[in-house]
């Protein structure tokens, strides 16, 4: 597990306390918990890895992203990716102050069309995470970083899968509160990638989890006069499970590690591309194992397997593959082992 | 969170200053003997044997790595031996005569065997000059091994072992069989089972060819008339041979083996591929499998660690297997829609021969050190509260 360990165990206990089914069931209900944010705004943890004199927390990147995985874990329906890592990270890293309120930011996509025009944002940027209830959406636009004030924005709600606030925000002509030129390494590609890791780092807590209730689950559900985890029928999607558990907590782990040492887009591209496949095989999985209390709203799997289909497409899966295949391709098969040994480090 | 609370665990690692000095080493030597692109790679352990490459690697230290100095070992870490394994398989390096030796004979025997057995058989293990085989499986044992029928009476002396052994790799060729045998029928079925350090050469013993699914020869059906064994040739204690043979297993799952077989494939087809040819389904089925193979590199890798800190990852291990060998398996079916030919065996294109060979071959990955169906059941039993 990557991070700080004191820390993580501290997160896993306030989310243990405040994510509780009910205040899951209420936040899906009205796309916001202001109690769940309350706690966790309190603790600091929003503002993990942005730097203290620009607001935040300090502590590192992988302070935040082991933060991440305690998150998925626990399902946790707030902005937390994005207020820190992924909006505070664009700010701070462009010299802009990064407000202690939540925030929000997405990647722009094939569709969206945001401009600058030297003063004023115009145009449509769509899948913003919890747009509605942040008070400030944070975006890259042509090389400069914005800040937007929710409030001057036209917001259009809309949800993923998990039924969280996805919206797409609109505005024309509009003077950003705060922009600045993007920082050293701010930029497109740097944000793509970042966006990916929080997701690998969610996502891996989430299976984590799925492995967790279907385990508990298969051993009390009785069938045949024995716990259906006896059948090995069961057993085998035990396995298949533990096994994409396994697979992306170690790809989060040392996607994680490698980003904290400065090189990391390889081991990103892989870690994406694997947590996308390990959501497909555990979610199946672990619904199967289940059977119909799998597919109810009271039991806790759908908090799960929803926010893990969305997380999938989330900051791109295939085309991770795409690049990473490409580089494979460039370099030829002299190069492949050392490429899977070494990783970004044999990037250069 | 799960990470405490006692399921499967692989603690991420990676490789210190001193593992990567030896990860070069181990390509420069590669290099120069084998060197890439020059010569048809092997596929994984059933890759040829070549008793001249084993007996090189024994002299660079790399057989018998983690056996004792005095018996010829190295002494070295699992983490070690790891980067030596990945980097031969990764290469189809010729291992097949030192491969079960190395892997795991030398291991039982350093375990469970007499001052005399280690004394006389590892320093051949650790030069490269013995070749081992395993004589578990019979022609109505498989997976249930405990039903073992060859049988091993008291001779003066010895012991007097009489049945057949079956689908056992290299016995033509090969110096020993270690060969579980029954001892005594308790009624527990697991205790009365006995292992022997059996040699290949002596008299009444007939290995006879089994033809392997691509007409290879590698197979063999050994079959034991009367064959006299002296008590030193006793591995372990009498009646301990089923938990001995647990432990031997152990050591054969959850290593670079395990994902690898089919590497060279994927390698020489790229080897062989036009760049600009390439479209974006194989672009991204190259991309799938690189990060597969690094994801299951760092979980093998993982365990390599745990077992140099005192673990015994056997669950962890079973999973990697049945993941592993699957994978390797997967690799060929996408491999074969994305070329528009008919693979032949007579091809000129290496890539082709290799991957006919690989086709056939491989599904018994899936098969031998323990099913699938098996390795879901051990590693099952890591997945209970």
């Amino acid at each position: 597990m990557s991070g700080d360990e004191l820390l993580n165990q501290s997160a896993d206990e306030l989310f243990g306390q405040v994510v509780t089914p009910a205040a899951l069931a209420e936040a899906e209900r009205d796309g916001w918990s202001q109690p769940m944010w309350a706690a966790v705004s309190e603790m600091g943890l929003p503002g993990i890895s942005v730097p203290e004199d620009r607001g935040g927390q300090g502590g590192s990147a992988a302070d935040a992203l082991g933060v991440l995985r305690v998150a998925g874990w626990h399902a946790l329906p707030l902005p937390l990716a994005e207020t820190g890592l992924l909006a505070g990270w664009l700010l701070s890293g462009s010299g802009l102050p990064v407000p202690a309120t939540p925030l929000t930011t997405v990647a722009s996509r094939g569709g969206d069309d945001l401009s600058w025009d030297g003063s004023t944002v115009t145009g449509r940027l769509r899948g913003v995470p919890w747009a509605r209830h942040c008070t400030d959406v944070v975006a890259l636009v042509d090389g400069v970083v914005v800040r937007l004030a929710r409030d001057s924005l036209t917001v259009t709600a809309a949800t993923n899968l998990a039924g969280e606030p996805r919206d797409t925000i609109e505005c024309d002509r509009l003077t950003p509160a705060a922009w600045a030129p993007a920082g050293v390494g701010v930029d497109v590609e740097a944000q793509r990638l970042r966006g990916a890791l929080t997701r690998v780092c969610l996502m891996a807590g989430a299976i984590e989890r799925v492995l967790d209730v279907t385990v508990r689950y298969t051993q009390e559900r009785q069938q045949f006069g024995r716990p259906i985890a006896r059948f090995q029928a069961v057993q085998a999607h035990l396995v298949h499970i533990a096994q994409q558990a396994a697979i992306a907590s170690m790809a989060a782990d040392v996607a994680s590690r490698e980003w904290e040492r400065g090189s990391a887009s390889l081991e990103v591209w892989a870690a994406k591309t694997l947590c996308g496949e390990a959501a497909r095989v555990a979610t199946r999985a672990a619904h199967q194992a289940h059977g119909a209390m799998g597919m109810t709203q009271e039991y806790v799997l759908h908090h799960l397997t929803r926010r893990l289909w969305s997380w999938t497409r989330e900051y791109d899966d295939a085309g991770w593959a795409r690049r990473l295949g490409g580089v494979v391709i460039e370099r030829g098969a002299d190069e492949l082992y050392p490429l899977i040994t070494a990783g970004s480090a044999a990037l250069g | 969170m799960v990470q405490s609370k006692g399921l499967l665990r692989f603690p991420a690692t990676d490789l210190t200053t001193s593992e990567l000095a030896l990860q070069r080493e181990v390509r420069e030597f590669l290099d120069h003997e084998l060197p890439r692109g020059s010569r048809r790679p092997g596929l994984g352990f059933n890759a040829p044997a070549d008793r001249e490459f084993s007996r090189k690697l024994g002299a660079r230290g790399w057989l018998g790595m983690a056996l004792p100095k005095r018996y010829g070992g190295g002494e070295r870490t699992a983490v070690e031996r790891f980067v030596v394994t990945e980097e031969l398989l990764s290469r189809g390096a010729p291992v097949g005569h030192h491969w079960v030796a190395d892997r795991q004979s030398g291991a039982v025997i350093a375990r469970f065997g007499s001052e005399e057995q280690k004394a006389t058989l590892l320093p051949g293990i650790c030069s490269g000059e013995l070749g081992f085989s395993i004589g578990m499986s019979e022609p109505d044992a498989g997976s249930d091994l405990a039903a073992v029928r060859t049988r091993a009476t008291r001779a003066d002396g010895g012991w007097t072992l009489n049945g057949t052994k079956v689908w056992t790799t290299g016995a033509h060729r090969n110096d020993y069989m270690v060969t579980l045998c029954r001892t005594d029928d308790g009624d527990d079925r697991h205790a009365g089972l006995t292992q022997f350090v059996v040699d290949l050469h002596a008299d009444g013993l007939q290995v006879n060819p089994i033809p392997f699914i691509d007409g290879t020869h590698e197979f063999n059906e050994v079959v034991l008339h009367d064959v006299f064994i002296p008590d030193g040739r006793v591995l372990g204690d009498v009646g301990q041979g089923w938990s001995q043979n647990t432990a031997e297993l152990a050591f054969e799952r959850g290593g670079p083996d395990r994902y690898l077989s089919t590497y060279p494939v994927v390698e020489l087809f790229l080897r062989e591929a036009v760049p600009a040819s390439l479209g974006a389904e194989t672009t991204r089925f190259l991309g799938r499998a690189t990060a597969t193979w690094w994801v299951l590199r760092n979980l093998s890798l993982s365990i390599a660690r745990a077992i140099d800190e005192g673990g015994s990852p056997v669950q962890e291990a079973a999973l990697v297997k049945e993941l592993g060998t699957r994978f390797e398996q997967d690799l060929l079916l996408g491999l074969l829609e994305l070329i528009e030919v008919e693979p032949s065996p007579q091809s000129r294109s290496m890539f082709e021969q290799v991957l006919c060979e690989a086709i056939l071959t491989t599904p018994s990955n899936t098969i031998r050190g323990g099913t699938t169906e098996i390795l879901r059941s051990v590693a099952a039993k890591g997945l209970a509260r």
